[in-house]
């Protein structure tokens, strides 16, 4: 019944992908929200499944060579969970492009074309895939189909800059996912499988040597510094799939491989925590800097979502000192973000469809003419700065919490910790500051010239701004 | 039929096919369209019949021909398989290329005859290169086709062309002389130590007494052999023919020496390998097939980021894709499956991109990339296609050169070899930039003035669709039959008498993953 | 003994006439001077013919005879008569440079056979040396000529260095696989002449260094 399921949910988008290009230009865009409704319908379906049967885990091999395991599903309360956010979000996503994608947009007038539904609907299937894999094989299978997808996503608009950006995406993160190629090769040749559960049986060394190489291809997806470069420039893609890919999904692909990694691992080598440490306050500080002179509001959100997944990988890496608060922290955070962040992307969409720009020093007084991006921007920047009692806080607070009582033992984490929580304020402050300029005061021409956003677009960020609130309530209660 | 008489049906389709359009050379049109006929009836032939002999090799074990002349086993049964796949894409293509390129009067009703006769007879020789046992024979069958071969490439008659032809007949000539040397000298070799001379031609004997051969000779035969023959696999530095045969060549001919010519010709090197592994012990000729394919790969990668030219660019992809089969033949039995497979993915994926870049040519009359813009407007299925083509050349899922690349990346791996790992990841990373950057310039982009809307005839874009099928069947669910003939062929190649190669992949025990899950308590379980 | 003694000469001579055939500057002299060399192969298969007393070899010699001594100098000396290009008759490598290197291609040959161990060719190593060597004189003849045509006794030579290796080491073998290959090799020249001719008629020049448009 799970791997009915499951599999329902993987295959779906991709047989809604074919059908799209197949049908009318017109019936394009509802084939897209047909398949990507299947498919959250799925990922919801299995996710109360899973959590009303008995089992904790569940693996399915549905592919394999001899005793060889090459593909297959793990369903457990992590993947289930994230599932839920990619896919649903996706197929939020897909909704708001009906709204977003059409003539009646102030920045780009264009409707959407059959391959910008077909490729979402591939990313769809792709991340529920790379989600609910067992084997590293599968994973990496994914990683790069995702990548290939991205790569015609952020370049849709088809200008030499997209195309450049997209290239740009496409190279930076097949070269990251050459640390999954070895890592996998490495887990083959001691052990015979791909299977991820495999990596806890590794010798040390080994096992060193498939965490990094997994780290390197998650800090390749996860925009982490040196490999953080594409994420910037891919802003040029269509918002929405900025929303789907630089906030939900394809910046979690690299989080999730190293949470699944860390979760099968069993004792891993300090070493691999120290190394993922002192990558995420590199990137840490390096994000935040890079805030300062961005005026345009989707290169800051880029760079936030940069800074945000550096708290991730710094969770994750505090996971591996031993503290399991770390890790439950890392996946909520994995999936509270991704609602957040999407509901920032979108309202910055929303801004360019209805004003026309989102150049932050031409945004002013947002309240007067659209009260419910004016909402929404409030709310999608408290949750992602962690003010109670929106969503950021609970998934920040076990990460601080955990670090403190680590740097018990290891007692270099407590200036990192300080520094973290130092950023952390900072960066309140900062989008604080660009909040208040923007949203309240007297409208400025361009915005009091805004035009009202369609209903599709409304009801997504209405959806967004609750899941803001609730959403770690939903991880909470789930990961118990 | 018996499968030896379908192997002599096969080897005979073909001919005759290429002497009923050589008659036609002076018939009027009417002929010519019977020659025509003829054409797609040998080549549906060609592909039912050789995969009814690789089925029926890699199910009852070898057969043999013409009192031992003729010697199919597991490897060359793949390699049959193969080459009648893309002999049957590459001459349906040609049927809508030539087509058009008639209709508009750039060949003539002659050179259209000429044409599909020397493309028959071109596969004919190809087929009896692949299905020979006896070592000179094989030369002479490699040798016959450069020059069935060298007036295709040169069918345009335009400088061009004609520079390339003269290249690619000297080159591969004077290459092949080498191959020569090395085959007389694996013979002789052979026949100075054998009781029974005359049995000392044959493949099949040399290999059986493989030890008793003086080593010295083994080793120069075999730099010869893999000089020579390594000339027509366009391995590097004797690749120099290769990009401008191939980019000169009308576009099935480019598809047809890329996928079909090279395979045969790596055939022959992976004979004389066998040979020489027991002979003189792997060391050494491993080494050399390493050498000469990580060069290859790293050069071509070079030369692909470089071009403008979208069908010298897949040139250079086929130096590299040639170059990553040797040097996966030396890395053990997991390397083997792995070039195995690649051989036949790559063929498949090349064949779509050269007609791909065919389409493109008879489109917009050039394949210059700063030139080439919009396909995705002009032709659209043909933009996608080579979209898609590009992107499996580049080795991306869920296409099939993904998992043999993936298959080289274990084996070099489980050679101890990481470095050399990361180097050839690097170089495939590059070469994936160059394709992602062709597609990005030629398929997206706005739509030239000048260029007509719409796509070809269906003849051009029917055998694409198909090869999409086949590399997205062959890089997700690989059916069971290709598995088993990959199997054969790896035992052939590794010299191995077990009953599968699985058994000599040396894996560790496998490891309950249950018994994992024991040792840390995992967040799922909590 | 004096069997080896006089093919080992008969080899010696066949250096000597390619490397005069490498030099010659008039087109139709070096199609005179294969023929000469195409002959004192053919000796040297009777020599080898009669020393091993192997049937086979006569046959081939008289294949040989026909083809390499008459047939391909003819249709050389026809294709130097029809097509010319006195420009391109300058060489590439001056003469001068051409005898020590073929002095050194000689010796490096004589080094790599050192260690064969057959009995068969135990006296016969320079021969077998001489063969080797004649390879390399092949491809020295490609390298250092301009005129296309010209690169074609190249070719020929390594062909004849093949044959010679393959009379030496195999003259017992079947007649059909010395028929075979001589049959190849005179096809290929064929061609090679024809597409030569259309390369003349459509370009007007047989200079190699004027092929290049294509590049990279």
């Amino acid at each position: 019944m799970l791997e009915t399921i499951a599999l329902l949910t993987i295959i779906s988008p991709f047989i809604g992908a074919i059908l799209t290009v197949l049908v009318p230009k017109e019936a394009a865009k509802w084939v897209c929200q047909l398949f990507a409704g299947i498919a959250s319908f799925g990922a919801i379906a299995l996710a109360v499944t899973f959590l009303s049967g008995p089992e904790p885990s569940v693996t399915y091999s549905l592919l394999s060579i001899g005793q060889i395991e090459i593909f297959g599903l793990m369903v457990d309360k992590v993947s289930t969970l994230i599932t839920v956010a990619v896919v649903v979000l996706g197929f939020l996503v897909s909704i708001y492009s009906l709204g977003y994608m059409t003539e009646g947009n102030r920045e780009h007038p264009h409707t959407g074309q059959p391959r910008y539904y077909a490729f979402l609907l591939v990313f769809i299937g792709a991340m529920a895939g790379l989600v609910l894999s067992s084997t590293i094989l599968g994973q990496l299978f994914f990683f790069e189909v995702t990548g290939a997808c991205s790569w015609s996503l952020i370049g849709y608009y088809q200008s030499p800059k997209s195309l450049k950006s997209a290239l740009k995406a496409l190279l930076v993160t097949h070269v990251a996912s050459i640390g999954l190629f070895i890592a996998a090769a490495y887990l083959f040749k001691e052990t015979g499988t791909f299977a991820v559960t495999a990596i806890a049986g590794l010798d040390d060394s080994t096992k060193t040597i498939v965490f990094l190489g997994v780290l390197f291809a998650a800090w390749g997806k996860s925009a982490q510094l040196p490999l953080h470069v594409w994420l910037p420039d891919a802003m040029s893609a269509p918002t929405p799939v900025s929303a789907y890919l630089h906030a939900a999904s394809m910046v979690k692909v690299g989080v999730y491989i190293f949470a699944r990694a860390i979760m099968s691992g069993g004792e891993i080598p300090e070493i691999v925590g120290v190394i993922g440490v002192v990558g995420a306050t590199i990137t840490l500080i390096y994000g935040f800097v890079m805030y300062l002179p961005q005026k345009d509001l989707k290169r800051l959100l880029a760079y936030s979502t940069i800074t945000q997944l550096s708290y991730i990988f710094l969770a994750l890496s505090l996971s591996i000192f031993g503290s399991q608060m770390a890790l439950d922290g890392a996946i909520t955070y994995i999936f509270n973000h991704a609602f957040a962040k999407s509901l920032f992307f979108l309202v910055a969409g929303a801004l360019s469809y209805s004003v026309g720009t989102r150049m932050l020093p031409q945004l002013k007084g947002i309240i007067k003419t659209s009260p419910l991006l004016a909402v929404g921007f409030c709310v999608a920047a408290l949750a992602i700065t962690g003010v109670p009692p929106f969503s950021g806080f609970f998934s920040k607070f076990p990460l601080f919490a955990a670090g403190f009582e680590l740097s018990a033992t290891h007692s270099w984490l407590m200036p990192i910790m300080i520094l973290a929580l130092i950023e952390s304020v900072a960066s309140f402050g900062w989008i604080l500051y660009w909040f208040g300029k923007s949203v309240v005061g007297e409208p400025s021409d361009v915005v009091a010239k805004a035009k009202p956003i369609p209903t599709s677009m409304k009801f997504v960020l209405v959806i967004l701004i609750i899941m803001s609130l609730c959403s770690s309530f939903i991880a909470a209660n789930w990961l118990v | 039929m018996s499968p030896t008489e379908i192997l002599l049906l096969l080897m005979v389709v073909p001919f005759v096919a290429a002497m009923i359009s050589f008659l036609a050379l002076r018939g009027g049109e009417a002929t010519r369209k019977f020659a025509i006929g003829c054409h797609s009836l040998s080549m549906v032939l060609i592909m039912i019949l050789s995969l009814t002999v690789a089925g029926s090799v890699f199910i009852d074990g070898p057969i043999q021909a013409l009192d031992n002349w003729l010697y199919i086993d597991g490897l060359s049964a793949l390699f049959l398989s193969v080459l009648g796949v893309v002999s049957f894409l590459t001459g349906m293509y040609s049927i809508g290329y030539i087509g058009h390129e008639y209709k508009h009067g750039e060949l003539s009703g002659t050179k259209v005859a000429l044409y599909y006769g020397l493309f028959n007879l071109f596969i004919a020789t190809m087929l009896l290169a692949v299905s020979s046992n006896n070592v000179i024979m094989m030369w002479v069958a490699i040798e016959a086709t450069t020059i069935c071969s060298v007036f295709l490439v040169g069918l345009y008659g335009q400088r061009s062309s004609l520079e390339a032809a003269w290249k690619y007949i000297i080159i591969c000539s004077v290459g092949l002389a080498f191959g020569l040397f090395g085959s007389i000298l694996t013979y002789s070799n052979a026949a100075a130590v054998f009781a029974d001379p005359a049995n000392a031609i044959f493949w099949t004997d040399i290999h059986q007494n493989a030890k008793a051969l003086d080593p010295t000779l083994v080793h120069i035969s075999f730099i010869f052999v893999l000089i020579g023959f390594g000339t027509k696999v366009g391995l590097f530095p004797m690749h120099a023919w290769l990009p401008d045969a191939h980019s000169e060549a009308p576009s099935p001919v480019s598809a047809l020496l890329s996928a079909g010519l090279l395979n045969c010709a790596l055939l022959v090197i992976l004979r004389y390998y066998i040979i020489t592994v027991k002979a003189i012990g792997p060391d050494f000729p491993e080494t050399l097939m390493l050498v000469f394919g990580f060069m290859s790969v790293a050069v071509s990668a070079f030369f692909i980021i470089t071009q403008h030219d979208i069908k010298r660019k897949l040139a250079y992809h086929s130096v590299e894709n040639m170059g990553l089969i040797t040097l996966a033949i030396a890395l053990g039995p997991i390397g083997v499956i792995a070039g195995l497979m690649h051989v036949i993915n790559h063929s498949l994926a090349k064949t779509l991109m050269f007609c791909g870049a065919g389409n493109i040519l008879l489109k917009y009359g050039t394949r210059d990339i700063t030139v080439v813009k919009g396909i995705l407007k002009v032709a659209p299925m043909t933009g996608i296609l080579v979209a898609i083509g590009a992107l499996a050349l580049g080795g991306v899922p869920p296409f099939s050169m993904f998992v043999s690349e993936f298959l080289m990346v274990t084996a070099a791996i489980s050679e101890d070899m990481p470095f050399f790992t990361l180097a050839l990841l690097s170089l495939l990373a590059i070469v994936l930039g160059g394709l992602a950057h062709m597609v990005a310039c030629c398929v997206m982009g706005d739509k030239p003035d000048e260029i007509e809307k719409g796509e070809l005839s269906f003849m051009t874009i029917a055998p694409m669709v198909v090869i999409v099928g086949l590399i997205v069947i062959m890089g997700t669910f690989i059916p069971n039959q290709v598995l088993h003939g990959i199997d054969r062929a790896a035992l052939v190649l590794l010299d191995s008498d077990e009953p599968t190669v699985i058994n000599i992949l040396n894996l560790p025990g496998i490891v309950q993953p249950t018994e994992m899950l024991a040792t840390k308590p995992t967040l799922a379980q909590k | 003994m004096t069997g080896d003694i006089l093919i080992n000469s008969l080899s010696g001579l066949l250096i000597i006439t390619s490397v005069m055939l490498i030099g010659s500057r008039k087109a139709k002299s070096s199609a005179m001077l294969y023929s000469v060399q195409s002959f004192v192969l053919v000796l040297t298969f009777l020599a080898i013919a009669k020393s091993v007393d192997a049937e086979q070899l006569y046959h081939w010699s008289i294949t040989a005879f026909i083809t390499k001594v008459i047939a391909l100098p003819a249709l050389f000396y026809y294709a130097f008569s029809k097509m010319s290009d006195p420009k391109a008759d300058k060489p590439v490598i001056h003469f001068g440079w051409i005898i020590p290197i073929a002095g050194v291609i000689t010796m490096a040959s004589f080094m790599a056979v050192e260690s064969v161990q057959l009995p068969l060719v135990e006296h016969l190593k320079p021969a077998l040396a001489v063969s080797l060597g004649h390879f390399f004189l092949g491809l020295l003849c490609i390298v250092s000529q301009r005129n296309i045509l010209k690169q074609l006794f190249g070719y020929c030579l390594m062909e004849n260095g093949s044959s010679l290796s393959l009379a030496l080491l195999a003259n017992k073998a079947p007649g059909l696989v010395e028929v075979g290959i001589t049959t190849d090799a005179v096809f290929a020249v064929l061609f090679m002449v024809i597409l030569a001719r259309q390369i003349y008629f459509k370009l007007n020049t047989l200079d190699v260094n004027q092929l290049t448009s294509l590049k990279g």
